[in-house]
């Protein structure tokens, strides 16, 4: 019965037309997938790895190379390690010799667990045509079922206002660059615009903060603001990079309590307002 | 005396060497896949999504458009002379360029400047905060390609080869390694199998590298032990990191770590020992006084030397940019030049990458340090009238620093 539930399961995953029960739904299954794999057998690990294309090798024991189960190719390993936050997952902090990553059983499973949670979504791309009406009720149904229990997505609500105490460190650093009129590398000018339109500052404060730089010209400046508030060009709005990328290119002037915690610049911002709520809740005009 | 205007000489130069050259100019791989950039010399604009089905076509856009600076990207895309959102990306190169901006060598104070364009005054090194005389910041800074700068280059660049090879995995026929024209070298490496990473991906790459997020205890270091010297990645750079650290750090650097004054004492105390104890498994629990902390402390520091500096935010880009080997560099007049891998101990940028090896040139130089290019020295110059080789006059031409007044006579 198991696997003829599959398809099934997939097409009315895909009806629902919501992308967070088919994400939801990809983690599930692929979390299924990762813990029945750490029952099996090394050689049907490696099937099931090299049936995804992945260079997956049994380690040969080598005396500064004890404790490892798999050497796999890097380029398989960032693929699906770069994303899961635990800096033990890191590639810098992985043993590596000629191309190849050592890792445990358990360690292929949960990288595996990445390949086949993106394997599903893709599956979950498909359109599919109209069902029958009892079918959608049923879908309905679930769907119902599942915003019951999850809840709506709902960001907590951003303040209109600008708050510049909520700012983390790297953004309160790019602030005080920008305005003594020192010069941003490209990034350090992305994170700070992105960030401030998404706070909710307007285009014309975003635009006055560049005016002290040297190279300031109107123009150029009001052009790209537009553009990474999504009002002109694609369209599309941006979110500043990850902290875990403003690290790497040198944006990141290093943690405080609040970052240990989070991931994003964004997400450090609604932390401190959320302290600042609880920690003066009779502050001016609230 | 006909009076010759420096830029149009400069133009001259650069299309002669374009007639010249052209068909040693080889266009990349899957050339029709590549989007192109030129610096128009004349109009100084840049000239971007261009693209080329033939080597001729690819060859004689050289002569008709005579560039400052020609780029390719490191992308291949369906359609190259398309807008960005259009052009339908099919996968990117793996691009590395390690430039001499990047690590701040000694030597910038003595050959770097800076003018403010406002009051006229000029300094050397970095430029300050603010104008001393007219308070204004903004500057017009002059970097000079040197030695000492392009020494350091290298050997951040044969330390990314090590990286590249020994820990990736790649071969050193899939790279190709070259001199920028200016302050650098670009490494290049072109792999099926890297072609489809994105962009977190390649960060994870440039992690590696650089050793950003690297904690030496999931390298071994513990309260037990640590990593020893022939220890593969990471871990054995950690213990050579380390080895070479204590041999070379003064009391005041291990100070300026952290380190307590006992933990400095004991480590001067125990040299020979720490020195004997790589023979077995390192010093890591065998020095008296020296804490897991201390140790950690040393090795966070010994990494820094033994990590590549990159430029992270190239490498990361997968829509890239790249200057294409054998064109002209518009700030220096030399050319961006290959060269291999195994000999790259003994390249001689200054000399290998002369575009123009015959004539000379007479030049008003306003300022210039003393500089190389080819095998001869000149300078330091300040308001006079020198005759260069043309390679070096055109250098100092191309940096700004000097006018041209009269050309040799070996020269039409």
């Amino acid at each position: 019965m198991e696997i003829p539930s599959f398809p099934i399961a997939i097409m009315m995953v895909v009806a629902t037309a919501d992308s967070r029960i088919k994400r939801t739904y990809a983690l599930a299954e692929a979390k299924r997938a990762s813990t029945l794999l750490k029952g099996e057998r090394k050689e049907t690990i490696m099937k099931i790895a090299n049936n995804f294309k992945w260079k997956l090798e049994p380690a040969q024991p080598r005396p500064n190379l004890l404790n490892y189960d798999f050497a796999l190719d890097f380029k398989d390993y960032i693929r699906n390690a770069a994303i899961i936050q635990h800096k033990k997952w890191k590639l810098v902090n992985r043993m590596l010799s000629k191309g190849e990553v050592f890792l445990t059983k358990v360690e292929v499973c949960r990288l595996l667990e990445e390949e086949v949670r993106r394997y599903i979504e893709q599956k979950l791309q498909v359109k599919v045509k109209s069902l029958s009406p009892d079918i959608m009720n049923r879908i309905n149904r679930l769907k119902q079922l599942f915003y019951e229990k999850r809840g709506k997505t709902s960001w907590e609500e951003i303040p209109s206002e600008v708050i510049i105490i909520a700012y983390p460190p790297c953004i309160k650093r790019l602030h005080e660059t920008i305005s003594s009129g020192h010069h941003l590398s490209h990034i350090g000018r992305f994170t700070l615009t992105t960030f401030l339109v998404n706070i909710g500052m307007t285009t014309e404060n975003v635009v006055d903060l560049f005016r002290s730089l040297a190279d300031f010209k109107e123009r150029m400046t009001r052009y790209q603001v537009e553009h990474i508030a999504g009002l002109k060009g694609s369209r599309t709005k941006y979110i500043p990079p990850q902290c875990d990328t403003l690290r790497t290119h040198g944006v990141c002037p290093g943690m405080d309590d609040i970052c240990r915690r989070i991931r994003h610049p964004l997400a450090y911002y609604r932390r401190k307002l959320r302290i600042i709520k609880t920690e003066a809740p009779l502050a001016p005009g609230a | 005396m006909i009076k010759i205007d420096t830029k149009a000489f400069i133009q001259a130069k650069f299309s002669e060497y374009y007639e010249k050259n052209s068909l040693n100019i080889h266009p990349p791989s899957s050339m029709e896949k590549r989007e192109f950039g030129f610096l128009l010399l004349k109009e100084r604009i840049m000239l971007r999504h261009k693209a080329f089905k033939t080597a001729q076509e690819f060859r004689d856009s050289f002569k008709t458009l005579i560039p400052s600076h020609v780029y390719f990207s490191s992308a291949y895309y369906e359609r190259p002379e398309e807008e960005m959102e259009e052009k339908g990306w099919l996968g990117a190169d793996l691009v590395f360029d390690i430039d001499a901006d990047h690590i701040s060598a000694p030597c910038s104070k003595t050959h770097d400047t800076w003018s403010c364009p406002h009051c006229k005054t000029t300094g050397r090194g970095t430029p300050p905060k603010k104008c001393p005389k007219c308070n204004k910041q903004k500057f017009e800074e002059k970097t000079w390609p040197c030695e000492i700068c392009l020494e350091s280059a290298k050997e951040e660049t044969i330390k990314l080869i090590d990286i590249l090879t020994n820990d990736l995995g790649f071969s050193t026929n899939e790279m190709s390694l070259s001199f920028s024209g200016h302050r650098g070298y670009h490494l290049h490496v072109e792999s099926k199998d890297i072609l489809t990473l994105n962009s977190t991906s390649r960060k994870e790459i440039v992690d590696y590298i650089v050793g950003i997020g690297l904690d030496p205890q999931l390298h071994g270091l513990s309260k037990i032990g640590g990593p020893n010297l022939d220890d593969f990645g990471w871990r054995g750079r950690i213990a050579r990191g380390t080895y070479e650290y204590l041999l070379s750090a003064t009391p005041e650097q291990l100070e300026k770590i952290g380190l307590p004054r006992g933990v400095i004492q004991s480590l001067g105390k125990h040299k020979e020992r720490i020195l004997e104890s790589w023979k077995y498994k390192g010093p890591w629990t065998m020095i008296k006084g020296v804490s897991f902390e201390s140790w950690s402390k040393i090795a966070e520091q010994a990494l820094k030397n033994q990590a590549a500096k990159i430029d992270t935010v190239v490498t990361t880009d997968v829509h890239r940019l790249i200057r294409l080997a054998d064109t002209l560099h518009g700030k220096t007049g030399l050319k961006k030049t290959e060269t291999s891998i195994a000999t790259i101990e003994e390249f001689d940028p200054l000399k290998s990458a002369v575009a123009f090896p015959h004539g000379t040139a007479s030049v008003d130089v306003s300022e210039a340090p003393k500089f190389r290019v080819g095998s001869e020295f000149h300078g330091p110059y300040r308001n006079e009238k020198v005759e260069l080789p043309m390679a070096a006059a055109l250098f100092l031409l191309c940096k700004g620093s000097a006018r041209i007044t009269e050309v040799g006579s070996s020269v039409r």
